[in-house]
């Protein structure tokens, strides 16, 4: 297939990178004060790990990079103790482990990565003008 | 015979700038998408390619012209500013994707110009 809209992969690459970052800091937003999981354990922080992919490309020895969701990690700080005798899941001394994710951080990822995904936009925008214009070659 | 009518090297080496303007756009393409991908190091056009374009204007050889291949490099001037290690700057990479689409579309308009004028050669209107 002919591809008109140069660089596209990589932007719809990032697009989707992006969109999985974003679904992972709001499940960490989300979970914010999960004292039992599935697993009985507090919720534990996840983070997404980004890794560049390069896309084969003829006649170059470099050919335009892919970003990739390598994997998504578990945080593997301890979680926080919290006092709160009465709670289900307090320990037999009164304590709840929570999980320690400070929301400030999460928004702050969040912000960047709509940041990111803007630009990708932005990118997706100016190919389709630059193939506009050359669809328009030699017409008056 | 008719291929001499494409082969002035202005005319040759407009349609080598619009090659390197839809590289570049890839190139940026590559580095918004890596923007948060430690360690990656930005690309863009080879540097040497620009010397060597101008060295083949001079010439005046069209086949010369022809011939060069526009190609993407690690950017080595581009300095990481962050502790990823990472080279791109999002404001910098959208003022050269703006600045690319006005190079893209001065070069159309230029490739326009010459073909409508080979119009009016031919047919006089």
């Amino acid at each position: 297939m002919i591809n008109l809209l140069t660089g596209i992969n990589s932007t719809s690459a990032a697009l989707d990178a992006e969109r999985t970052r974003m679904d992972v800091i709001s499940q960490n937003i989300a979970n914010v004060n999960t004292t039992h999981g599935p697993d009985g354990k507090p919720y534990q922080r996840q983070q997404v790990v980004f890794e560049t992919v390069l896309r084969a490309q003829q006649n170059s020895d470099l050919s335009a990079q892919e970003v990739h969701v390598a994997r998504i990690e578990k945080d593997s700080r301890p979680p926080r103790m919290i006092y709160m005798p009465g709670h289900p899941d307090a320990n037999d001394k009164g304590m709840v482990a929570t999980p320690d994710i400070n929301i400030h951080q999460e928004m702050a990822d969040l912000i960047a990565s709509s940041r990111t995904y803007e630009a990708n936009l932005a990118v997706a925008k100016n190919a389709r003008s630059m193939a506009m214009s050359a669809l328009s070659i030699g017409k008056h | 015979m008719i291929d001499a009518l494409f082969n002035q090297p202005n005319y040759v080496a407009t349609k080598k700038m619009l090659d390197v303007a839809v590289l570049r756009q890839e190139a940026i393409a590559s580095n918004l998408s890596n923007l948060e991908t430690p360690n990656y190091k930005r690309v863009d056009v080879a540097p040497s390619f620009e010397a060597q374009l101008s060295q083949a204007v001079k010439s005046g050889d069209p086949t010369q012209i022809a011939t060069l291949e526009p190609r993407l490099a690690v950017d080595a001037s581009a300095i990481s500013g962050r502790s990823d290690g990472n080279t791109v700057s999002l404001e910098d990479e959208l003022l050269k994707m703006n600045q690319n689409t006005f190079e893209d579309a001065m070069e159309t308009q230029l490739i326009s110009g010459s073909l409508a004028k080979m119009r009016l050669a031919i047919t006089g209107h």
